[in-house]
């Protein structure tokens, strides 16, 4: 199972790709990513959230989960993100052996 | 932590230190103390500046103990490293109170304090929206996160990862608060889309009152200033002096892509693409800032005294949701035409800096 988070907008504006694999995790840290994954209910999640509010400089994800032959991608803004959602986001972004690359916008 | 009367002025580390760091250290302490040290410097010239004022008698009131309110009805929370729905947290500093030990707390009070006293003193304005709202700012947002943000109601600010912004540096720079607090401003007033060249606009204001916040604040005239937005705040992830520079797009930082006239613009959609950043607000901004920057350099002297007015009364008198650049720049020009007069100075540099950058 392979999880990407993309965030993008922000003060900033920069673009932040993190990407866990249970395939380069350890073992323990890749049975939690999945249960992770389970939790968010991730295969269930619409792909597009709402229209984002008011509001300025928020940050933006894309979230992408491949895990054998199904993938699937959800769209939200920070201030839409369901909770065990951004738990899986703030997880991938801490966990050991992630991959990150930044890169500006476009 | 010491409660000290000037929080925002107090530097981390010894000087000594950082600077002994920055020459003998291993390449990634030596990078951070550097940065360290140039956000010192620009500390220091607050300190000179406000040291300056308090001479002059111009303080603001909290620190001195007289009339607590002079930089208006604000109130800091803490966010307690929660998410949206946590806000705006626990209230840990209201107007008047004296500041605490959390120097995240008394930055964001006296940033809200630099940046309200700026509008109304300035343009006449009374708070975000002009009728003296409360200014709510809550910090600790999340943890590590790397964003100051304005949601719509209020300011907030992360704690920042290290990575693209240093751990504490969201609350340091009073042009990163009054960027975000420009943006209710915008809301209140013109309401400018959040997307393509309406959300350009946007961010282009904040930049400039964020900068002009500062300006002010350091006492520095257009030809002094250095135009950046964030300066010393970044992180390790990203090389450079700061997050942006309006003298110069592009060149504040390692991914800085921002665009210094139409030549440069990002024509990039307003989808749920993360990367697309609604349509390139952060990348286009860089060509209105420029014009901003032209034009008040043109000017000369302050550069919030005659630029600064005629941007403030082209936003909140002159724009809506949808304005393009070239509307911007018919109006700011107009603008200027009614405050100096036709043929004035001030038209005709207003004027040229649209065509310097491609606008017009």
């Amino acid at each position: 199972m392979k999880v990407s988070v993309v965030r993008g907008g922000g003060l900033a504006g920069v673009v932040e790709t993190t990407t866990a694999d249970s395939a380069t995790l350890a073992p323990d840290d890749a049975a939690l990513l999945r249960s992770k994954v389970d939790e968010a209910k991730f295969f269930d999640l619409p792909g597009a959230g709402p229209r984002p509010g008011a509001g300025a400089d928020r940050f933006h994800y894309a979230v992408t989960v491949e895990d054998d032959d199904r993938a699937h991608t959800v769209h939200r803004a920070e201030a839409d993100l369901p909770a065990a959602l951004g738990a899986l986001i703030a997880w991938v972004s801490s966990v050991p052996g992630r991959e990150t690359g930044l890169a500006p916008p476009g | 932590m010491t409660p000290t009367p000037c929080p925002q002025c107090c530097s981390i580390a010894p000087p000594d230190l950082l600077a002994a760091i920055a020459e003998r250290g291993d390449p990634a302490d030596r990078e951070a103390a550097q940065r360290t040290l140039a956000a010192s410097a620009v500390l220091r010239a607050q300190r000179e500046a406000a040291t300056r004022r308090r001479r002059e008698g111009a303080e603001d009131g909290a620190a001195l103990g007289v009339a607590a309110n002079v930089g208006g009805r604000r109130t800091v929370y803490d966010a307690g490293h929660g998410t949206e729905g946590d806000l705006p947290g626990k209230k840990v500093r209201g107007v008047g109170d004296k500041a605490v030990a959390d120097r995240a707390v008394n930055e964001a009070y006296d940033g809200a304090g630099l940046t309200y006293r700026f509008y109304k003193e300035v343009l006449g304005r009374d708070s975000i929206d002009g009728k003296g709202m409360e200014l709510v700012s809550s910090v600790h947002y999340g943890t590590d996160f790397d964003n100051a943000f304005w949601n719509g109601s209020q300011m907030v600010y992360g704690d920042g990862s290290g990575r693209i912004f240093a751990r504490g540096g969201l609350t340091k720079d009073v042009d990163v608060i009054a960027h975000e607090l420009t943006h209710g401003v915008t809301q209140m007033t013109a309401a400018l889309d959040y997307s393509k060249q309406p959300g350009a606009l946007n961010e282009s204001f904040s930049d400039v009152f964020g900068s002009l916040v500062k300006q002010r604040h350091l006492d520095q005239t257009a030809a002094e200033a250095d135009w950046l937005i964030g300066a010393g705040i970044l992180g390790s992830a990203l090389h450079g002096q700061a997050l942006r520079s309006m003298k110069a797009p592009g060149t504040a930082n390692d991914l800085d892509r921002q665009a210094g006239s139409m030549n440069g613009y990002a024509d990039l959609p307003d989808d749920d693409d993360p990367a697309h950043d609604n349509g390139g607000v952060h990348i286009n901004s860089g060509i209105p800032n420029r014009a901003f920057y032209l034009a008040a350099t043109a000017i000369g002297g302050h550069a919030w005294e005659a630029a600064g007015r005629i941007w403030y009364v082209t936003l909140t008198k002159h724009l809506d949701a949808g304005t393009d650049f070239r509307a911007a720049a018919d109006a700011t020009i107009a603008v200027a035409g009614e405050l100096f007069g036709a043929a004035s100075p001030e038209r005709q540099a207003v004027s040229g800096a649209w065509k310097e950058v491609g606008v017009l």
